[in-house]
């Protein structure tokens, strides 16, 4: 059995205010597990921000119901993991691989950067819902 | 995130404080570009109290670049804080982004 020392989690519509929330909960989050160093803390806060941000600006519904945000957050001793989802949503359409966009692009850089900050990114559609799963193995 | 601004001898200095996300990207494109339009076309943006940048936040500083030197100017970036220094590196966009230590290191050579 793993052993889940912190949690957070976050529901509601697909919106700016929702990436504050979630930011605001992944701050309160560290003040509970302080043992998690702040490089650790700085690029899965950066992952899970880029993760819902992306839902935010390109999910499309799949019917008449919204798109909604979902952010579920936990510290192990060793793994910190997000499972952040698009309820409601299309599957995400076109490529899924990292751009590389170049220098004076203004936008294209997300998927890279969620890359290079966790240690896996797997992505998962059931029942409507997208679902990435941002994992990052921490220092103990 | 808060934006000011104030004009000094060679440049303008833009601070942003605050998280630089994708809320508040478009925010500080469209600030930059009304300091623009008034007249400043070189550009610090101070990021000392700069928590936190994502990729909508580089996407802005890269398109405040551009209008800087579509004016004939250019932007320069001071005080970068651990996050956004991390999000530079990763993006490889310190090499287009120079961070200076400070507002007034910016264009003090030119």
């Amino acid at each position: 059995m793993t052993e889940v020392l912190a949690s957070r989690s976050f529901r509601g519509p697909a919106a700016e205010d929702a990436i504050e929330s979630v930011h605001n909960n992944l701050d309160s989050l560290w003040l509970d597990v302080p043992f998690v160093q702040d490089m650790d803390q700085m690029t899965f806060t950066t992952a899970v921000i880029e993760s819902a941000s992306n839902i935010v600006q390109h999910a499309e519904p799949a019917g008449p119901d919204q798109v909604e945000l979902g952010v579920d957050i936990t510290v192990q001793p060793t793994l910190l993991q997000a499972r952040v989802s698009a309820y409601h949503a299309k599957p995400p359409f076109g490529p899924m691989e990292p751009a590389t966009p170049g220098e004076d692009a203004e936008s294209g850089r997300g998927l890279a950067l969620i890359q290079a900050l966790v240690t896996t990114v797997t992505f998962e559609r059931q029942d409507g819902t997208n679902t990435w799963v941002l994992s990052r193995t921490s220092q103990a | 995130m808060e934006f000011s601004y104030e004009v000094k001898d060679s440049y303008a200095e833009v601070k942003a404080d605050g998280r630089l996300n994708m809320v508040s990207a478009p925010k500080l494109r469209e600030f930059v570009t009304d300091v623009i339009a008034g007249g400043s076309n070189r550009i610090v943006v101070n990021l000392e109290n700069t928590a936190f940048m994502d990729s909508s936040g580089l996407g802005a500083l890269i398109g405040c670049l551009k209008a800087a030197r579509q004016a004939g100017g250019d932007l320069r970036i001071a005080a970068v804080q651990p996050q956004v220094k991390m999000v530079l590196q990763l993006t490889s966009m310190d090499k287009v982004l120079t961070a200076y230590g400070t507002a007034e290191e910016a264009f003090r050579n030119d």
